[in-house]
């Protein structure tokens, strides 16, 4: 080999490695170009990396930011409590038309089934007094179930709040003594603590029912009604309650328990 | 007739009324404290010598002066247990005014004076501390002689009409 030869050799290892170098670079060079310029091909890339970073971010949000969003909340619904129940408001709105949407459901239909399965006098009755009222045979009966009914009467020491009589429609396994010295308490707390003079506490709305209270000199009528409590229905309770009262003394009451119960008897209508 | 009687509970703060009266119809105590607001009507039947009797027992809330109790859960009572608590010199040491109180208000009501939580204290040194007489010593944690200050009530009550 001349010299000549030898360095053309020398060359070509040289520049072999050389060009297999830059190839390799450029091939480098060339995919990450194309990873950073296809989104595809650059988010497989990085995604786990920012997923990661996300993911620990998130761990650390409760115990980092946590105290502060909750505090940052607090304040903003305690300044904005209008806002607050303004926005929750109609959801609750909602909820509550929706319940009673479908207690409306199942009355008419109750309502639907009474009017196609009774073929009684009541529905003939129903029938003439819609005919002629021109009222619609529905409201009839929606009238007839709201109509208020004496479910139960406490005759009531005034006083000890000791019970002296009681009779009720159903059985209840309520005990009738206890619920006589608490309506004695409520009724004494109500009357020292938000009258004047000498006004007493005449009603107790208690989840479906009213309690009608009638103070005698010497013990109190509580009567529990059911359906929709009205005047006239109270005019006529009232009357009904003095007659009886006026026609009994305290002493004849517990002592003749056969007698009071007839006449609280003839307190429940119908 | 009604053989049902009131029964109030009176006294200071914390000194086991509540729990005299739940040892008495349910038979059960707890150490942890809460406290009654208001009144709480609880009810038990007993018999005194083969007669019925149901107490309606009215828990009032406690009161450290007992003219600050409201009148209306007062007036009507047949029996009155006056409670002290023999760890604490404050629960009694008004208990002389009081008890005057009561008897004169409500003169035909039966009174009884009662050192509660027995279980806790020497009942000599106590009685060197107080110089009023105490009806009964209870303890509702131990039972002791719960029962007996309400058969004991009933009894005057039938000795007394
Ligand atoms: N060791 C002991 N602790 C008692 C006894 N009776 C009551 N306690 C405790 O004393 C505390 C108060 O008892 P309550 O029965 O709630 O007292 P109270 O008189 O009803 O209190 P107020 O309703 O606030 O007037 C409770 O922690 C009871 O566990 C007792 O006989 N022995
Ligand atoms: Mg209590």
């Amino acid at each position: 080999m001349t010299d000549s030869e030898k360095l053309v050799k020398l060359k070509q290892l040289l520049l072999n490695e050389d060009r297999d170098f830059a190839l390799q670079i450029l091939q480098k060079l060339e995919s990450v170009e194309k990873t950073l310029n296809e989104e595809e091909l650059l988010s497989e890339k990085v995604n786990p990396i920012i997923d990661k970073k996300i993911e620990t971010f998130a761990d650390e949000i409760p115990s980092k930011l946590g105290p502060t969003i909750t505090e940052a909340l607090k304040i903003q619904i305690r300044d904005s409590q209008d806002q607050v129940v303004e926005a929750l408001f109609p959801i609750i709105g909602k909820m509550i038309k929706k319940y009673i949407q479908q207690e409306m459901k199942n009355l008419s239909e109750s309502i639907n089934s009474q009017v196609q399965s009774t073929f009684s006098i009541k529905k003939w009755k129903r029938k003439f007094k819609s005919f002629f009222t021109g009222v619609s045979e529905e409201s009839i009966i929606l009238s007839e179930m709201a109509k208020p009914n004496v479910e139960q009467v406490f005759i009531i020491e005034k006083g000890s709040g000791l019970l002296i009589a009681n009779v009720s429609k159903s059985q209840e396994n309520i005990d009738k003594d206890m619920i006589a010295g608490m309506l004695t308490a409520i009724k004494s707390f109500v009357e020292d603590a938000f009258t004047k003079e000498e006004q007493s506490l005449e009603l107790i709305q208690y989840e479906l029912y009213n309690i009608y209270i009638q103070n005698m000199s010497s013990y109190y009528v509580a009567a529990v009604i059911s359906g929709s409590f009205n005047t006239e229905f109270k005019d006529e309770l009232e009357d009904k309650i003095l007659d009886f009262a006026s026609k009994h003394k305290k002493e004849k009451l517990v002592e003749d328990s056969k007698v009071t119960n007839k006449l609280i008897e003839s307190l429940f209508n119908d | 007739m009604i053989n049902s009687k009131k029964v109030v509970l009176v006294g200071h703060f914390g000194v086991g009324k509540t729990s005299i009266i739940r040892r008495f119809v349910d038979d059960v105590f707890t150490d942890d404290y809460k406290v009654t607001i208001g009144v709480h009507i609880l009810k038990k039947e007993i018999e005194v010598n083969g007669q019925k009797l149901t107490f309606v027992i009215w828990d009032l809330e406690g009161k450290d002066d007992v003219e600050k109790v409201r009148k209306s859960h007062l007036i009507g009572t047949s029996g009155f247990m006056y409670v002290i608590d023999p760890t604490r010199s404050s629960t009694y040491v008004n208990i002389e005014s009081e008890i005057a109180y009561l008897k004169s208000n409500y003169p035909s009501a039966q009174l009884l004076t009662i050192a509660n939580k027995v279980d806790l204290i020497d009942k000599k040194e106590f009685k060197k501390q107080i110089n009023y007489p105490i009806d009964f010593f209870t303890s509702a944690k131990t039972s002791k002689n719960v029962e007996e200050i309400f058969n004991k009530l009933g009894l005057n009550f039938l000795n007394n009409i």
